[in-house]
């Protein structure tokens, strides 16, 4: 039914997932200390250049970070180290992370206050894309305001482009999805309907 | 010629106009909410999110575990994130699944210490571990891979050879448990796509093949998801614990405990729930007498993932053949219940005696770690992993 010979060339994809081998040792007592904020203001000084040094990019298609819940910048980030989630700049700098700095960073992120990020948007868009939200249920993850929560990302006051790119990148299935709610969701939008929900959500208050 | 163009397009604008209200409709929630009720549309309900991180031991309160008089719980392992089934190499690696963390883990026990590697990452919702002659076996959403000779090679892992990949990819109930039966095939589920649907032929069963890859077939249908079974060592028969549906209520539908002494057997969703009662919307024109009914009823959301039955000798002889339950917790109820191992006595004549093994991660309304899956030590000792805490606990008896 299924010759094993048949799976050759799908062998080699795995051979780079697999050239590595973590190890942690038990009973070391920090090997998950509690989040440092401080510490991740330090670490964060590399990402300042894109993210902004306060979590407020201000390069069109790089993300905010700036009020980001804890865990989901911590599992963007591990899904970055371990290939999941892909990015030309993002995935190198994740490789060296370890798990102790991604939660000093995730705890650093979310303290900072979240600021709104330029786009022109169209009212009939905006309009449009608020009626789009409802029928697609976005406050049930996202929380009323599209503030965030636990794994769900912050969306207001994130930028336009990325936002688009995004959701666009889930409607295509190539988006990186912690367990599939977002690819799902997005399977029944048209492209206009991507484009007026990107208009709304870019329209919203950075903070409520 | 003009009058088949109107004709072509009054056809068009009927189905445009069919199309429309498509596109303005109120679209599928996401999948833990679907099925709510619209009377239930204001309930504040929802998945327990799952830590990015393991907790530091000084996080773990493993004094909180209460387990009977004469057995002790300890911390065995732990910084292992997500920490899920737990499957023994021939050499005595423990080899440890994820689920959204992705990875794959070894366990080694370094005299009394123990090292954790990981050896796979970045996999597709990887829950499922068996091992069988030298070779691990792990079970993703839609494949069956295989690593040959690993446990020589846990610093350099051998790439990932598929066994079995003609399985559906909806992430969903999509992560498989994955275990070798008596026969030496290769079990593992497929559950039902959504909460509650009228799932396609192909999903809301357990399935097995051999251990190449070959003879697929399916083994039990009607189950929504099980992601724990295991065989009981004298009669051979599968049992399997289910998941029960969300939003009917605190206390409806029960979870079950089932066992499926033959092949073909349908236990009853999305049609009849915990054996006796039908399913609202796709009940009807059943019965439940249509379906096999569960072993028992193991309460409401109490999220019923590992089955293991006890066969060592370190335990009280009295624990021998009972199968232990591994209750990762419930979400949608008000009150939480769950966040325990429980055990099951079978052959006493009547029904199945059913009782609490190990609890107390959950205090008051408060969780600080789910029991997910157990596994035996050499020793006759349990392991428990606990998928919250990313940490294993080893539970003994010492009187």
């Amino acid at each position: 039914m299924n010759p094993p010979g048949t799976r050759k060339s799908w062998v080699g994809t795995f051979a780079g997932v697999l050239g590595f081998a973590v190890t942690l040792m038990a009973g070391i007592p920090d090997a998950a200390p509690a989040a440092d904020p401080e510490a991740g203001r330090r670490k964060a000084e590399a990402c300042g250049a894109c993210h902004g040094t306060d979590g407020n990019s201000t390069l069109p298609g790089t993300p905010s970070l700036a009020g980001q819940p804890v865990f989901f910048t911590h599992w963007q980030l591990i899904k970055f180290r371990d290939g999941r989630r892909k990015d030309p700049q993002m995935s190198p700098f994740a490789q060296n992370l370890s798990d102790t700095d991604m939660a000093d960073l995730a705890a650093y992120y979310q303290a900072k206050r979240p600021r709104p990020r330029p786009a022109a948007t169209d009212p009939a868009r905006v309009a449009a894309g608020k009626r789009l939200a409802e029928l697609h249920h976005c406050t049930s993850c996202h929380r009323p305001g599209l503030i965030g929560q636990e794994q769900a990302a912050r969306l207001a006051g994130q930028d336009y482009d990325y936002l688009l790119r995004l959701l666009r990148g889930f409607k295509a299935k190539t988006a990186s999805d912690l367990d599939g709610t977002m690819t799902i969701a997005a399977q029944p939008l048209g492209d206009e309907e991507i484009v007026s929900l990107v208009h709304y959500i870019a329209s919203l208050a950075a903070e409520p | 010629m003009r009058r088949i163009i109107l004709t072509s397009l009054t056809a068009a604008l009927v189905v445009g106009l069919a199309l429309a209200p498509l596109a303005g409709a109120q679209q599928a929630p996401p999948t833990w909410k679907q099925g709510q009720p619209p009377s239930m549309a204001d309930s504040t309900l929802a998945p327990i999110a799952q830590p990015p991180a393991p907790k530091a031991p000084g996080e773990i309160p493993v004094d909180k575990i209460k387990v009977p008089p004469g057995f002790k719980a300890s911390l065995w392992a732990h910084g292992i994130n997500n920490a899920r089934v737990m499957t023994w190499g021939d050499k005595g690696t423990l080899f440890v699944s994820s689920r959204v963390a992705g990875n794959v883990y070894a366990v080694v026990d370094k005299g009394g210490q123990r090292e954790v590697k990981t050896i796979a990452k970045g996999l597709n919702l990887p829950n499922g571990v068996a091992f069988k002659d030298g070779t691990l076996y792990i079970a993703e959403v839609s494949r069956i891979t295989k690593m040959a000779g690993i446990e020589d090679k846990l610093d350099n892992p051998p790439t990932m050879e598929v066994v079995y990949d003609i399985l559906p990819r909806d992430l969903p109930h999509g992560w498989k448990y994955l275990a070798f039966g008596p026969d030496g095939k290769l079990y593992f589920n497929i559950g039902a796509p959504c909460n509650i649907c009228m799932p396609p032929d192909t999903h809301a069963n357990i399935s097995r093949v051999n251990a190449d890859g070959t003879g697929f077939e399916y083994v039990a249908r009607g189950i929504r998801n099980s992601v724990g079974f295991d065989w009981h060592p004298v009669t051979k028969e599968l049992y399997f614990t289910t998941h029960g549906r969300d939003w009917l209520g605190d206390d409806v539908p029960s979870d079950r405990f089932d066992v499926a002494p033959k092949k073909g057997l349908h236990f009853g969703y999305p049609y009849c729930h915990q054996g006796d009662i039908l399913d609202p919307e796709f009940g009807k024109g059943h019965s439940c007498s249509e379906f096999t009914p569960p072993l028992l009823k193991t309460g409401p959301h109490v999220a019923g993932n590992g089955v293991h039955f006890y066969t060592g000798s370190m335990f009280p002889p009295e624990y021998k053949n009972r199968a232990f339950l591994a209750q990762r917790g419930s979400w949608n109820r008000t009150q939480k219940v769950g966040f325990r191992v429980m055990m099951v006595t079978l052959g006493t004549g009547g029904a199945p005696k059913y009782e609490v093994f190990a609890e107390g991660w959950l205090q008051g309304d408060q969780v600080w770690g789910r029991p997910v899956y157990t596994q035996e030590m050499k020793d006759g000792s349990l392991l428990i992993a606990d998928d919250y805490a990313g940490a294993i606990y080893r539970v003994a008896y010492q009187p």
